[in-house]
């Protein structure tokens, strides 16, 4: 279980991303993240993991407290946490398979993995995660030499070499085409379904909350203004979060 | 009405202001760049000619008893420039700078003249010497004609006769061969004792002899330069992690290291290569050995700054990926950081080759070995024609350098993907792999023993060595040191000014004519450009203090022939940039212009100038800056300037007044890469 108490973020330059963010996601749960950009999301999920030092706040991940943990422990929990990007981050002039390999590197110990010395067992658990997204053809070929929606099927069969207990997933779709956007999120949907992963994934189109999400929360302005499940956000609701000029828009 | 009123009150303000204090008019009307601009010329010109006038009597003339400057009336009407300007900015208007420009440009060009000891009429007067040195230089020493029992140079109207004898079926004057001043720069088989282990082998007899290449001194050359580059790589790598913001700034304390890492890093680069040479021949002695540590230490800093910019430039997406793993920094820099900045590293790396490969030609002349040592040797006993064979070979070599390391960059950085990863042979792969591994190791060796590099002389310095140390530290500001020093350091940037301004003077045509876009399309402007090419790339390839030597012999020993050897080598790479840039504008423009019926000059004139000009005058403050650093080793040549002050403190073993010198240097090159960089920021 994942709880968050009054997650606060000032960033340096005075902008307040975070305002005292409380949410529980339950082991199991499918939970989008929506607003509008520079609504917080993306500080939320890093804070999560700390890529961003949260300013005030704690977060509980199984009852261990992540926001005071040291850099040691922290590396020891991040290798739990997978992490889905946006611009998919992947280490464009690496092969496929070295990227995939990455995951692991919170499991090796340093001066193997520095000489590219992995066991069998991780390049044949790279090569079944690459199967399971539909890229096993591809180990040898770089990374930028693959299209969009590859790469972030490579972004996720990095997150899973961390044998994760949750992913977070930061706008897993925006860079891509909308057609490819349901592609993407089935293979997340599965993992969380099959596997039980807990997901956590911000999300800018509605149509997708409702069809994959099993519950949502909202930020708007870094504040958390709502939390339930995805079907309760109505037109009232969607007003809110968006604010009045919004309309919705659908794919699909 | 008010507002008129109060309009001229604050232009008053301003006159009054810029009357008092240069600039300060200009700060009322917010104008911050200008004022310091302003303020900082007025300082500087200020000291500039009250200096020239009590050292050196420049611009005297008497006023009854009372002695002056003339060239304090421009310095009066810079000032009267300011003042109108501070007024025209208060009243929101602006006027032309170029008044200001021009009387600034008086009171330079005046000591730049006097200060360089510029005497043109030697040109001329002395033109007999410098025929007799172009005709020695146009001659090299390269073949050998034995004519009835005695060896000559065989030069190009020799070797014409010899060929026209031959195929005319005439008997020729003599027998032939390669001169044994073209062996000693390429090398020469020569008769060894067998080492033992063919011997033992059973593959020669003991005692006896074998002919063993013995590589000469353009070899030995070529071989430095690779091992400075090989070992500056190396070590600038570990030193551009420590000198990069982005990684320091994830260790605990990291942000000290980052400014002790850059600090080191700008202080080691201000100091050239040459200088270095005289440090490190203290170290370990005279020899290529020295050769390739001086250039390494100047090397790696040069390095280190580029590859530490390259770092902090890197995408960070793939960064926090793999933090957000779980990996640790090692792991982080290993996959995520490493993979990205191997090619453009790569690419540095191949640019300092061809650059420690110029150096290596001329480090000889402080440091021993390479074809710099060779040179000095000759000039000394008057070996003009075995000069000139080496000057050709320089130029070979370094032409051949330049064309491989920009073909291989290019093809680096265009850094194609191969999208076809299934016809891989392993097996051939790995045998090619380990081909080029043992190959790079022969010629490692190799290399290694040419540059007769020595671990254990490394450790064991010479006796004056910690002598050096201990007085280089010791900062000697006392007059008798500070005042020769300052002295040369002004004529040593007026060196580099003027051969700036000569440089740029005569680049400027030619530049248009080694443009292919404006050459047009017939068989001789081809060839204009073809020539015009060539003509900035040979002279290109000679450093500075190459010429040095041959400028000496025609104006004499002293700072106008370090500057001339310095306008050759500026004419040479501002040719070469300008005519890039005019090759990168726009067409847009000159199609517009041209649809107008306009003819070629007012196609220049309108559609190419005003595209040209940013880029040339951001060249010219580079130019500069590359000037002022050349201009303090010239004088190891002959040249004057600073480096004529420093040879002698270091030839007379005063060290504590070389490390002075050595101070200045840092601090004057630094203040310039500063400044050309900010102005060059300014610009574009």
């Amino acid at each position: 279980m994942l709880r968050v108490e009054n997650l606060t973020k000032v960033y340096p330059n005075g902008t307040q991303a975070l305002k005292n963010v409380s949410f529980e996601v339950k082991d199991g749960d499918f939970l989008a993240v929506i607003g509008l950009s520079g609504s917080g999301k993306s500080t939320l999920l890093r804070c999560i993991n700390r890529l961003i030092e949260p300013t005030s706040g704690k977060i509980y991940w199984d009852d261990q407290d992540i926001t005071s943990a040291s850099s040691r422990e922290m590396r020891k929990i991040r290798r739990q946490i997978g992490m889905v990007f946006q611009q998919f981050n992947l280490v464009k002039r690496s092969s496929v398979m070295t990227n995939v390999l990455t995951g692991r590197l919170g499991y090796v110990n340093t001066f193997s993995s520095a000489l590219h010395l992995f066991s069998a067992a991780d390049n044949n658990k790279a090569l079944a995660s690459l199967e399971q997204v539909g890229l096993a053809d591809k180990p040898h070929v770089r990374a930028d030499s693959l299209s969009g929606g590859q790469q972030q099927r490579v972004g996720i069969a990095r997150a899973l070499m961390q044998d994760p207990k949750l992913i977070l997933a930061d706008e897993p779709v925006a860079s891509l085409d909308p057609v490819l956007s349901h592609s993407i999120m089935k293979y997340l949907e599965q993992l969380n379904k099959e596997r039980g992963i807990t997901v956590l994934c911000s999300l800018h189109f509605l149509d997708l909350v409702h069809r994959y999400a099993t519950s949502a929360i909202a930020l708007k302005d870094g504040e958390l203004v709502f939390q339930g499940l995805p079907k309760q956000i109505d037109d009232t609701e969607f007003k809110a979060i968006y604010g009045q000029e919004a309309e919705r828009v659908s794919i699909l | 009405m008010a507002k008129t009123e109060r309009n001229t009150q604050s232009s008053i303000l301003a006159v009054f202001a810029s009357l008092i204090l240069p600039g300060l008019g200009q700060l009322l009307s917010k104008k911050r760049s200008r004022a310091v601009l302003v303020f900082i010329t007025t300082i500087i010109l200020t000291f500039l000619v009250n200096w020239s006038l009590v050292h050196q009597n420049i611009g005297k003339i008497q006023l009854g008893n009372w002695a002056t400057s003339w060239l304090w009336l421009p310095l009066v009407l810079f000032w009267v420039w300011n003042i109108l300007d501070a007024w025209a900015l208060s009243a929101k208007k602006s006027i032309n700078p170029l008044f200001g420009i021009l009387v600034v440009s008086i009171i330079l060009y005046v000591i730049a003249w006097n200060v360089t000891a510029v005497k043109f009429n030697r040109l001329i007067e002395r033109f007999g010497d410098a025929r007799i040195v172009a005709t020695n230089l146009v001659n090299p020493d390269l073949i050998t004609i034995n004519e009835k029992g005695q060896d000559k140079i065989c030069a190009w109207s020799c070797m014409y006769g010899f060929i026209g004898d031959k195929l005319a079926g005439h008997p020729v004057a003599g027998p032939i061969r390669v001169s044994d001043n073209l062996l000693q720069i390429i090398g020469s088989m020569k008769p060894m004792p067998v080492p033992r282990w063919l011997v033992s082998l059973g593959l020669a007899t003991p005692g006896s002899n074998i002919k063993v290449f013995a590589a000469g001194s353009m070899i030995q050359t070529i071989a430095m330069g690779l091992l400075a580059t090989l070992f500056s790589t190396i070590l600038a790598l570990p030193i551009s992690f420590l000198a990069a913001r982005n990684i320091m700034a994830r260790l605990q304390g990291g942000a000290v290291i980052y400014y002790l890492a850059r600090g080191f890093l700008n202080v080691v680069r201000a100091i050239d290569t040459i200088v270095w040479g005289l440090i490190v021949v203290v170290w370990v002695g005279l020899g290529p050995f020295a050769g390739v540590i001086a250039l390494t230490i100047h090397s790696t800093a040069a390095l280190g700054k580029l590859f530490s910019e390259e770092i902090e430039h890197i995408d960070t997406g793939p960064v926090e990926a793999l933090t957000a793993t779980g990996a640790n920094l090692i792991q982080v820099i290993r996959y995520g950081i490493i993979p990205q900045i191997v090619p453009s590293f790569l690419s540095y790396s191949l640019l300092r080759w061809d650059i420690n490969m110029r150096s290596a030609t001329v480090i000889g002349f402080v440091a021993g070995g390479g074809i710099g040592f060779f040179v000095i040797e000759n000039v000394r006993m008057g070996g003009y024609q075995q000069y000139a064979a080496a000057l050709w070979a320089v130029v070979v070599v370094i032409i051949l350098v330049d064309y491989i390391s920009g073909k291989w960059r290019e093809s680096i950085l265009r850094d194609q993907v191969q999208k076809d990863d299934t016809k891989k042979q392993p097996l051939l792969s790995y045998l090619r792999l380990a081909f080029f591994i043992i190959m790079g190791l022969l010629a490692f060796i190799y290399c290694w023993n040419l540059s007769q590099i020595s671990i254990r002389g490394l450790f064991s310095p010479g006796s004056n060595f910690g002598q050096l140390i201990k007085d280089f530290v010791m900062i000697d500001l006392t007059p008798s040191v500070l005042q020769p020093t300052i002295q040369q350091m002004i004529v040593t940037i007026f060196q580099a000014f003027l051969a700036t301004t000569l440089g740029a003077l005569f680049a400027l045509p030619f530049s248009f004519l080694a443009a292919k876009n404006l050459t047009g399309r017939s068989r001789l402007s081809a060839w204009i450009y073809y020539l015009t090419r060539s003509m900035f790339n040979f002279l290109r390839s000679i450093e500075a203090l190459l010429y040095v030597v041959l400028f000496i012999f025609w104006v004499g020993v002293g700072p106008f022939a370090g500057m001339l050897a310095l306008a050759v080598t500026s004419f040479a790479l501002i040719g070469k940039l300008f005519s890039e840039s005019i090759e990168n504008i726009e067409t847009g423009p000159i199609e517009a212009v041209n649809a107008t019926g306009a003819n070629r000059l007012q196609m220049i004139v309108y559609a190419i100038l005003p595209q040209i000009t940013p880029p040339f005058i951001s060249y010219l403050l580079y130019q500069w800056d590359i000037n002022v650093r050349m201009a303090t080793i010239i004088g190891f040549a002959g040249g004057g300037g600073i480096g004529l002050t420093l040879t002698t403190f270091f030839g007379s073993l005063q060290y504590h007044k070389a490390g002075t010198v050595v101070f200045f240097i840092v601090i004057v090159v630094a203040l310039m890469d500063f400044a050309s960089a900010k102005l060059r920021q300014s610009l574009v």
